[in-house]
């Protein structure tokens, strides 16, 4: 093995400091109960946001919600109206098992008075009453929704054994040591370098790079590497593209909007924030409000592009204006959905046409939002100072109005034509940067869906104007209700609401995610990249921090590193060295029986978790190894599918409504809205573009050409397995490589280097991180 | 990504054959690739069965968007009679604002010996009313179009269940291992997409295999269906090769069924190369099979359907349209008419085929939308002559697979908005059609995570009634 080098003797410094923290010590471990409740720090406890209130939101809300029939006054989501007394009963009495009458609705035999009614098609399990009922015992303890709430930073408590590199460990090993799993082993040197190249770059490490890092014999070998890695360029493409998914990111916009605006501009700002480690609070900011806030240089006005590039659906305007409007409220929802989403982690879109039936957004939050959106218009800026942009805008209207004169030329008409061609020449040749780039940018300026006659409809533009939009009831936008000022979301504001009223009131809006909402919006920052890194967030619902999504595998440790990336200034390149430094990124892959048994999902991280390579990271492998990876950066989006391509996956070019059939094969998402992971498969098409595609064969074909000069076929297959894995091929290896090698006669002799290196390319080995 | 865990068929009868395939040892790979390097696409068929199967395959047909029962299997005369008006039992809140109940313009004929009513839309599919089983009573439970789809598909809304085929392929494997045990067809892509096919945490193989057959020459309906430059010798050889690595690496890695499933999936592609080509080339039908079948994507959807269930696909989906083309908010009348006047001749043609070279009688052909429409008039946008989504009560149908032809099951009210008789929630359904598969629904069982899961969570009922 090449395990030469041990890692430890590297930590010793990071390793004292919870020692001075206030602590406490965990509880015996349990013994391998094979439980699922074992998860539990303590078995006996019931926790309310953990067990209790899934319950009731699955099971009650439906008509005891926010949004239940109005038949029933009880509030199942309220703590006052769960135990206020009602004609002298209480739906809970804390301690009281026996008085409080959910337990005994819930417990009756009495088939039309047993809740849930069976007409609603839930049913309680013997568990689920056997969990209310302790928790009833309990004294009925009520806890708000956990990701609403305030973080208080959790001290890092003090443990025993030296597994533990930093502060993340100690919280991971706190759960496992509880659920009696032990964690698994360090990797070797090999799969580590293999494992964090592709998190932190996207890309396998060379053979120079292995070797080098296998025999570095510095303490802080491993920190050295994940620094070089954190400051190359490649890091900026490998998480650039992360953040596009939830953007929903295209190269192309829909061809109604004339648009002149570059994409990939946008594109390029996010790689390169990313690999500036621009704070994450102002790379929010300028992506939402980079128009409305001072000193923004011009630079970083492509950062519009997060909405800048948002969907629009055609509105066809001789329609009814009632059908138009849906239209554009439509436009306005999937903004807030994607705001919503990737920001904060919530589905607010779900409160359109009614109060959120889970979670505390009302149809008024909705709508104040909405205003926001309707008050701001997707636009295009020419990349040049204020003045020189008017004037550049200003030219490109008037040729495109030449422009549709001469469209409607016939043919024959030279002479008009003529004249008309000279004065878009004039116009161009008089204008100074006429063809400087444009980006897809937000202007402040509300829109107003309107009649024009009896049966058609016009749009109006009020630019600079903001508005505030009427609640629309039931999702109707000709049925309306009260006009809503725009304010930001209830439950994450202490007391009123902010109000979103400076122009659109996007520049408020972000002020509130990192002011009233700042510790949501930094735990669904810091999931988003702890999923990355382990193949599986600690909230599994990326998008949904909501009382639908998924609790918190390890609670603290969530809030622990959001409070620690808002100390470093939300410094990402921070959280990313934290993660893949620790102990728990450092444990091998491989599986054994007591975490297989006790936690088969692997949510208490006793190992880390195989991961398929995205498709980015497939292709770019394949081109990087077989030595033809273009590294050029930047710039306009080229074809996939063309001949010659060999720019990283990332600068290929997408279509919104025709996404790349290589992309979609391997689970890349629409950019039809906000993605909030990928979902991968495996299937026989996948299987097809590896042992079929072009692609392939001319990276197997050319890296063969490559090998030839080498001396033997020992060295020829020696040079693949440092090329593709980073390693030498052992004994098995290296005869099955002879013997494929040698066995080709006749018109085989000259392919059949090629077909070993193909066939190499198609391995699990390439395939999967260890 | 999970371990291995052991899939629980309860007692099963005969050994079952994925732990068959691991007595034979090595793994499922080395098995399967015994029978792809020697070139046979021998039948690995399931033994797994709980009950003698009745069918075999499965067909669905997919009208995504929801088509109005009472325009085509359900007439309600009395629609007429309260035109306009909401009486209280049509008082029922669906998606979106809708006012008083509209009729249907279409008539009813008696049909067959059955004499059930069908409606003129349909004039071919008339013709075999005799082996449909009418179901007029199903209802769900949402009347969005994502969580009706992933009902009817997964039988719950949560996108981290195995679909209904996923499950098939599952219990039931393949009959033909040169090809996806599951193919999803739709020309584009239904809302949702591919989580309406997933395999969730059941191994990945019995994902379907989706396929958008907006053109139909294999080699477009398949990308990199064929490797322009190397031979299938060259081909055969490297697989061999990568079997032998993979398997290596596989063994050192505790058979993560991850890997496992990319093995087989390997496999899986290389034999679809040849199987493919053949199985999806509609050139080989004559034209007369071409004729009646009729012309455009649906068409083709059901005579590939036919060719693939033919050759041992377990369960093909086609998916009437991409988006939701059933999906009638405005101009629901003439819309229907078209979409029927498209869709009748080749679920017509595509019964009789099966019927004529005897698949029909183990073939279970289902059809049905993800919900209905409302009878009543949809107003969100003012009246524009649209019906909204129903979930309370719609029709689908049945057709061979041991069900009884030429019957209807289950009521709707007067107005057809409600399912009042014999109402079929989908877990009945979903146990139906296992049931006719010869698997029950509450055996069917995949443990995971502590718990056993099944496609029937914790209800399902078989109708026994429609049973042959």
């Amino acid at each position: 093995m090449d395990d030469l080098n041990s890692w430890r003797g590297v930590t010793g410094r990071m390793r004292n400091f919870w020692f001075d923290i206030a602590c406490w010590v965990i509880a015996i471990p349990l013994g391998a109960l094979p439980v699922v409740r074992s998860f539990a720090a303590e078995p006996h406890d019931v926790d309310f946001r953990r067990d209790i209130r899934p319950i009731l939101s699955d099971k009650c809300f439906q008509c005891h919600g926010p949004d239940g029939d109005r038949e029933s006054e009880l509030r199942l989501d309220l703590e006052q109206s769960v135990k206020e007394l009602r004609d002298g009963v209480a739906a809970v009495v804390p301690h009281q098992v026996e008085q409080s009458l959910l337990y005994q609705r819930i417990t009756t035999n009495d088939d039309s008075e047993r809740m849930p009614p069976s007409e609603s098609g839930k049913s309680l399990t013997p568990r689920e009453i056997e969990l209310l009922r302790t928790w009833i015992e309990e004294g009925a303890p009520w806890a708000g929704h956990w990701a609403f709430e305030e973080i208080v930073p959790p001290s890092v408590p003090r443990i025993d054994g030296d597994w533990a590199r930093n502060a993340i460990d100690v919280f991971v090993q706190q759960r496992l040591t509880a659920a009696g799993v032990p964690p698994s082993s360090e990797v070797d040197r090999r799969t580590f370098i293999r494992r964090v190249s592709f998190d932190l770059s996207g890309l396998p490490p060379s053979p120079e790079e292995v070797e080098q890092f296998v025999n570095d014999s510095h303490p802080l070998a491993a920190e050295r590497l994940v620094d070089r890695l954190l400051g190359s360029p490649t890091f900026g493409e490998r998480w650039g593209r992360v953040w596009l998914d939830l953007a929903r990111y295209t190269d192309t916009t829909a061809e109604w909007l004339n648009s002149t605006g570059q994409a990939w501009l946008y594109r390029d700002w996010v790689i390169r924030a990313v690999n500036d480690d621009m704070p994450y609070d102002r790379f929010v900011q300028l992506q939402l409000a980079a128009d409305s806030l001072p000193d923004v240089e011009l630079e970083d006005l492509p950062a519009l592009g997060f909405l800048g590039l948002s969907p629009t659906y055609w509105k066809e305007l001789r329609l009814a204006p009632d059908v138009i409007k849906q239209v554009v409220a439509d436009e306005w929802d999937e903004r807030i959905d994607a705001v919503s989403r990737t920001f904060l982690g919530l589905t607010v879109s779900c409160a359109r046409c009614h109060d959120h039936k889970f979670d505390p957004i009302s149809s008024q939050d909705y709508y104040a939002l909405a205003g926001v959106f309707a008050s701001s218009q997707l636009g295009d800026r020419p990349l040049l100072p204020q003045d020189e942009a008017a004037r550049v805008m200003q030219a490109r209207e008037s040729v495109r109005e030449i422009e549709e004169q001469l469209g409607k030329l016939k043919t024959d008409e030279t002479e008009p034509r003529q004249g008309l061609e000279q004065q878009i020449a004039d116009i161009r040749n008089s204008t100074p940067h006429y063809d400087a780039v444009s980006a897809h940018v937000m202007v402040d300026s509300s829109i107003y869906v309107e009649a024009d006659g009896p049966d058609l409809t016009k749009l109006e533009y009020r630019p600079g104007e903001a508005r505030d939009l009427p609640m629309f009831v039931r999702g109707n936008p000709s049925n309306t209700g009260k006009v809503i000022e725009r304010h930001f979301l209830s439950v994450l504001s202490k007391d009123e609401p902010r109000k979103l009223n400076n122009g659109s009131g996007r520049r408020d809006l972000v002020e509130a995610l990192f002011t009233e909402a700042r510790d949501l919006t930094a735990r669904v920052i810091v999931n988003r990249v702890w999923e990355q890194h382990f193949g599986q967030g600690l909230v599994r619902t990326p998008s949904d921090f909501g009382s639908q999504g998924d609790p918190p595998s390890h609670p603290e440790l969530l809030d622990y590193l959001a409070n620690e990336l808002i100390r470093h200034g939300w410094s990402l390149k921070w959280l990313h060295r934290e993660i893949v430094l620790s102990a728990t990124y450092r444990q091998s892959s491989l599986s054994h029986p007591e975490g297989k048994t006790v936690d088969p999902e692997n949510r208490l991280l006793w190992r880390m978790n195989r991961r398929r390579l995205e498709v980015e990271m497939l292709r770019d492998a394949m081109l990087a190894v077989t030595g033809h990876l273009d590294r050029q950066q930047g710039g306009s989006a080229y074809d996939l599918d063309g001949p010659s391509q060999q720019r990283r996956t990332v600068y290929g070019q997408i279509h919104r409504h025709d996404l790349n059939r290589v992309l979609r094969l391997f689970d890349f998402p629409e950019s039809t809205s906000h993605s909030p992971h990928r979902i991968h498969t495996t299937t026989p098409l996948q299987q097809l573009f590896v042992l079929n595609a072009p692609f392939v064969q001319q990276q197997a074909d050319s890296f063969a050409a490559q090998l030839a000069v080498e001396s033997s076929d020992q060295a020829r297959i020696e040079m693949c397995y440092h090329r593709l894995f980073g390693r030498t091929p052992d004994a098995t290896e290296l005869e099955a490589g002879r013997e494929f090698l040698s066995s080709a006669h006749g018109e085989h002799a000259t392919t059949v280097l090629a077909d070993y290196v193909h066939a190499l390319l198609g391995l699990n080995e390439f395939l999967y991180i260890d | 990504m999970s371990d291995l865990v052991t899939p629980a068929f309860e007692s099963p009868p005969v050994q079952s054959r994925r732990s068959m395939m691991r007595t034979l040892g090595g793994g499922m790979g080395s098995v399967a690739l015994l029978n792809a390097l020697a070139g046979e696409s021998r039948a690995i068929a399931s033994t797994a069965s709980h009950a003698p199967p009745r069918a075999k395959r499965v067909i669905h047909l997919f009208m995504n968007g929801g088509p109005f029962q009472c325009d085509l299997f359900d007439p309600k005369p009395l629609l007429e009679k309260y035109a306009g008006q909401r009486p209280e039992s049509a008082d029922l809140r669906t998606e979106r604002k809708t006012s008083g109940l509209r009729p249907s313009p279409f008539a009813f004929q008696p049909q067959g010996e059955s004499g059930l009513p069908v409606s003129e839309l349909l004039p071919y599919l008339s013709k075999c009313i005799d082996d449909i089983c009418v179901l007029r009573s199903v209802h769900t439970e949402n009347p969005n179009h994502g969580p009706a789809l992933l009902l009817m598909n997964n039988g719950t809304i949560l996108p981290t269940r195995p679909s209904m085929g996923a499950w098939m392929s599952y219990g039931l494997g393949t009959e033909n291992e040169s090809l996806p045990s599951y193919v999803v067809f739709c020309p584009g892509r239904p809302v949702r997409f591919s989580i309406l096919w997933t395999s969730a945490f059941l191994p990945a193989e019995h994902q379907g295999t989706y396929i958008n057959h907006s053109e139909t020459a294999p080699e477009k309906l398949i990308p990199f269906l064929r490797n322009e430059t190397r031979t299938v010798d060259d081909q055969r050889r490297q697989l061999e090769l990568m079997s032998r690595l993979n398997q290596r690496h596989l063994e050192q890695r505790a058979g993560d069924t991850q890997l496992e499933g990319r093995i087989r999936s390997m496999e899986t592609a290389f034999r679809m190369q040849f199987a493919a080509t053949e199985a999806f080339d509609l050139n080989q039908e004559s034209k007369s099979v071409r004729e009646e079948y009729g012309e455009g994507h649906f068409s083709n959807g059901c005579l590939l359907a036919r060719r693939l269930v033919e050759r041992g696909v377990r369960f093909v989906q086609v998916y009437y349209g991409n988006g939701q083309p059933w999906d009638t908010h405005s101009n629901h009348d003439a819309t229907s008419r078209k979409l029927c006047l498209d869709a009748d001749r080749p679920m017509a043609a595509l019964l009789t085929d099966l019927k004529r070279r005897g698949l029909l009688e183990d073939t279970l052909v289902i059809w049905g939308g993800e919900f209905g429409r409302t009878p009543t008039t949809e107003t969100a946008a003012g009246d524009s002559g649209g019906r909204d989504h129903n979930h309370y009560g719609f029709t689908m149908w049945l057709a061979g697979g041991g069900v009884r032809g030429g019957m209807t099951y289950g009521e709707t009210d007067d107005f057809g908005f409600k399912a009042v008789e014999n109402p079929v929630p989908l877990h009945d359904l979903h146990a139906t059609i296992l049931h006719l598969l010869g698997l029950n629904h509450e055996r069917l069982t995949y443990r995971y995570a502590g718990r056993d899961f099944r496609l029937t969570d914790v209800a399902g009922q078989v109708i026994e009634k429609i049973v042959a």
